[in-house]
């Protein structure tokens, strides 16, 4: 559910715009990032928090 | 948790119950937010939807139970007919104990457990040409699930009419037919068919394949899906004819006839 709710926030934001997501461990700390990348995101880690700069 | 955010998932919804968590609606609808092709506005569109599906039989089944999923906001479904034995190996929304009850009233209580959140209509009428307009009035979707020309067309020219979009589907044997209407911009049904067969064999007759029936009820409702959420390639000024015994799908394009009589002046 972590990614489904961070599309949706990802959709209502500008080009460019970043957003922040903490991860669980485990599914969400292994999916989010990917399925952010795979959307054409720009994303970095920094520990348990996804960091996406909206494409 | 902001005002709009709040007022999404109200929608998403599709008007629900205030006491249910706002998690639920985005629970039960996440494969389909998921979708990259899919968004927020796409669900929306869903929920603020009304469609009509004709017939709660063999086509019927799949289509209102996909579109009823989906989230689509109102469903109205038509039908005169009381469940049937021989109905139930391919219309999967009745069960036995249904044997005898209206057809109508036994796919929405499957539907209502199925989307509590979907405002289910009843319409326990036979469409036919008398009652068709007042049946398509409101709707912006009609998914045609009947199993008679006379109604096929009957929707047809009411949709026509009515410039309301609509889904054909016809299944008999180990075929089918499936094509996407907006009226005044693609061809209609009876620009695809001027003319009704004159021997056309029902399923009755010609028997019909539960799972034939299911693959065309589908694709109905991805249609309806993809013109209501604005979403993919609708098969629009097309149809579809599906040969499941072989596997083979023919894309036919259709034009819109200037001297149709349904669709001329739209």
């Amino acid at each position: 559910m972590t990614w489904v709710r961070t599309k949706l926030e990802l959709e209502r934001m500008e080009p460019g715009e970043r957003l922040a997501v903490r991860c669980a461990p485990g599914e969400a700390l292994e999916n989010v990032p990917r399925s952010a990348r795979e959307a054409g995101h720009d994303v970095a880690m920094d520990g348990h928090t996804l960091r996406i700069v909206r494409r | 948790m902001s005002t709009s955010r709040r007022e999404l998932f109200a929608a998403l919804r599709g008007g629900a119950r205030a006491e249910e968590p706002d998690a639920a609606a985005l629970e039960r609808y996440s494969r389909q937010l998921v979708l990259p092709e899919w968004s927020e506005r796409a669900q929306r569109a869903l929920g603020a939807a009304s469609v009509l599906v004709v017939g709660a039989g063999a086509l019927g089944s799949p289509v209102a139970a996909y579109l009823a999923g989906a989230g689509v906001g109102r469903l109205g479904i038509v039908d005169g007919d009381a469940v049937e034995l021989s109905n139930l190996h391919r219309q999967f929304l009745h069960f036995t104990p249904d044997v005898g009850a209206p057809k109508a009233e036994s796919a929405a209580a499957k539907l209502r457990f199925l989307n509590p959140d979907v405002h289910v209509e009843v319409y326990p009428a036979t469409l036919e040409e008398g009652n068709a307009a007042a049946l398509v009035e409101g709707q912006d979707l009609v998914v045609d699930c009947t199993d008679s020309f006379a109604a096929r067309y009957a929707v047809n020219a009411a949709c026509c009419a009515a410039g309301v979009t609509l889904v054909e589907g016809g299944v008999v044997g180990w075929s089918g037919l499936v094509m996407g209407i907006r009226p005044g911009q693609s061809a209609c049904y009876r620009c695809a068919f001027p003319q009704p067969p004159q021997d056309a064999p029902s399923c009755a007759e010609a028997g019909v394949l539960g799972p034939a029936a299911g693959v065309v009820g589908s694709l109905q409702a991805l249609e309806a899906i993809k013109l209501v959420a604005g979403v993919g390639e609708p098969l629009l000024g097309a149809f579809l004819q599906i040969d499941l015994a072989s596997h083979a799908v023919v894309r036919v394009a259709v034009s819109r006839r200037a001297d149709c009589r349904d669709c001329g002046g739209a």
